[in-house]
């Protein structure tokens, strides 16, 4: 009985705070804070992408369900603004179900790398392709370029931005090289002039796209206000900030727990990729992940080395000088854990549903099913995980951008 | 106006240093001897060195007596040897901008701890390697 009420309490009972924290820790807590976040990086493979004509181009472009080939699906409807910019299914649902959880947007214009497994180089790269997925908008570029010149409102924004639409010919209406067979045959019947002139017209939608997205940024949470309270004192004080669990998950988070080493800076995300033994997505085999995504990346037309990015190619050094080798087989981006616990569910695939089961998967650490898993088990006890739930909690605040932005545009 | 002090001076000299030295980054400039008793200086473009950062760092390599070795193949492979895994990205000498002074690209780092890198040079007379410690 003894035994058993001593191994209760050991799981059970929280250790005590620490007094205070030492100039490591305080440095450590101080880093993830958003008063550390730099200035959004520049885009240099994107002309506009911090126009505000662009971002408003961008902004009705996202709404609209025309940008579709059922005439019901927009970016926002996966991205949703009220839900922190992704969804709460497991698998996001286009014109059908996909294969991959709706990632959140929060602050993505920090990330070198788009898609779970870093498929896209660029937010403006990224954009494109879901329009043309079979099972997302399902829509192919020259209908795209068509929505912009049938449509005054969006031909006139257009046009004030970049070159003259080009004239499309009557027939055929719908054409891609990335679609089925027909829409292949048709792409092939434009000529290459033709061609080239819908890329870019298609190029720079992306960048509209882009241009709107960047303005999606995370609000200061009650973690931010008390990380940059620790330049008065070092003492662990339980307060109005954070409470005692929510302290010594941070504790725990910043070092025993080792959650820092992948979710780091202000955005809790290093944006690279690992492989942290998660599931296999229900139905399908376990995917090569950043493996396959930087191939994918280095073969996009629209890359930042491609034709249609505004970078000088000794700009684009993410591509470049990007990793290739088989610590990526099975690797997936490290989400930010901004707002985390208003995007359930989590992982790659939606595979884990919340984040108690998150936090036994970490402290589990099992073998991946593809390749090996990067982090080691924990051991922590029951008390300590829930402290580490508790932490992340303190992330979640209202997003810092203008409202105007977080609806569809008026008119 | 009374001229500055050496006290003051040096009061100044520690303010400016004290913000480079705290927190969870570290200067930028490192000196290696190689295995072979050449110098390898390193110099970082991002200073303070920080983590989730792509930048450039210039390799300065000279003999014992100082004088430049140009015409090196250099190439650097690293990791972190506690987490078992390599860098985030690639990194190239992508060229020799000055005698014995090479640029590499594509440095970055995506973890706070103890990273290790290793530079692997061929020059004329045979090769020589250098290994950096670093704390981020």
């Amino acid at each position: 009985m003894t035994a058993v009420l001593g191994l209760l309490a050991w799981r059970l009972l929280p250790d005590p705070l620490p007094a205070e924290w030492t100039p490591a820790q305080r440095a450590l807590i101080q880093s993830l804070s958003l008063s550390r976040l730099p200035a959004t990086p520049v885009d240099p493979s994107n002309a506009v992408a911090e126009s505000e004509l662009a971002a408003q181009l961008g902004h009705r472009l996202y709404f609209d369900q025309r940008l579709s080939g059922n005439g019901e699906v927009a970016c926002a409807n996966c991205h949703q603004p009220q839900n922190y910019f992704t969804d709460d299914r497991t698998l996001a649902v286009g014109t059908q179900t996909g294969f991959r959880h709706t990632p959140s947007l929060v602050g993505l214009a920090y990330s070198p790398w788009y898609y779970w497994d870093g498929r896209k180089d660029s937010q403006w790269a990224q954009a494109l392709a879901p329009i043309e997925a079979g099972h997302e908008h399902n829509l192919d570029r020259l209908q795209v370029v068509r929505l912009i010149a049938e449509d005054p409102h969006y031909k006139s924004q257009y046009e004030a931005l970049f070159k003259p639409l080009p004239a499309l010919p009557a027939a055929p209406r719908a054409a891609s090289p990335t679609g089925d067979e027909l829409l292949r045959r048709n792409w092939e019947s434009l000529g290459t002039d033709l061609q080239l002139d819908i890329n870019r017209v298609f190029a720079n939608i992306g960048k509209t796209l882009a241009a709107y997205q960047r303005k999606i940024k995370p609000g200061r949470s009650r973690f931010d206000d008390y990380a940059d309270s620790l330049t008065e004192s070092s003492a662990v004080i339980p307060g109005t900030l954070l409470s005692k669990d929510e302290l010594a998950g941070l504790a725990l988070f910043i070092d025993e727990a080792q959650c820092i080493s992948c979710h780091n800076g202000p955005l809790l995300t290093n944006f690279e990729f690992h492989n942290t033994g998660v599931l296999a997505i229900a139905g399908q085999l376990p995917p090569m992940g950043r493996y396959d995504g930087i191939r994918l990346a280095r073969q996009d037309e629209f890359n930042c080395l491609g034709q249609y990015s505004d970078a000088e190619p000794g700009q684009c050094t993410e591509l470049r000088f990007a990793k290739d080798d088989n610590e990526l087989v099975g690797a997936h981006k490290t989400p930010t854990l901004r707002n985390i616990t208003e995007t359930a569910p989590y992982m790659h695939g939606g595979q884990i549903t919340d984040l108690e089961a998150v936090m036994e998967h970490y402290n589990e650490a099992p073998t991946s099913m593809l390749s090996h898993n990067e982090a080691k088990p924990l051991a922590l006890r029951s008390v300590q995980l829930k402290q580490l739930e508790a932490f992340v909690t303190t992330l979640t605040a209202p997003l810092q951008t203008e409202q105007k932005w977080l609806k569809p545009p008026d008119g | 106006m009374t001229p500055p002090t050496l006290s003051n001076f040096l009061l100044i000299g520690l303010f400016l240093w004290l913000p480079a030295t705290h927190g969870w980054s570290q200067s930028a400039t490192f000196s290696l001897t190689t295995n072979q008793g050449s110098t390898l200086e390193i110099f970082s473009q991002l200073d303070p060195l920080a983590i989730n950062s792509i930048h450039s760092w210039e390799l300065v390599l000279y003999t014992a007596d100082g004088a430049p070795l140009h015409g090196a193949q250099m190439s650097v492979v690293g990791g972190m040897p506690d987490h078992d895994h390599g860098l985030p990205t690639s990194p190239v000498v992508t060229g020799e901008i000055a005698p014995g002074r090479y640029l590499l690209e594509g440095v970055r780092f995506h973890m706070p701890g103890r990273w290790l890198l290793t530079f692997d040079i061929t020059i004329a007379q045979g090769r020589e390697s250098a290994t950096l410690e670093l704390q981020l």
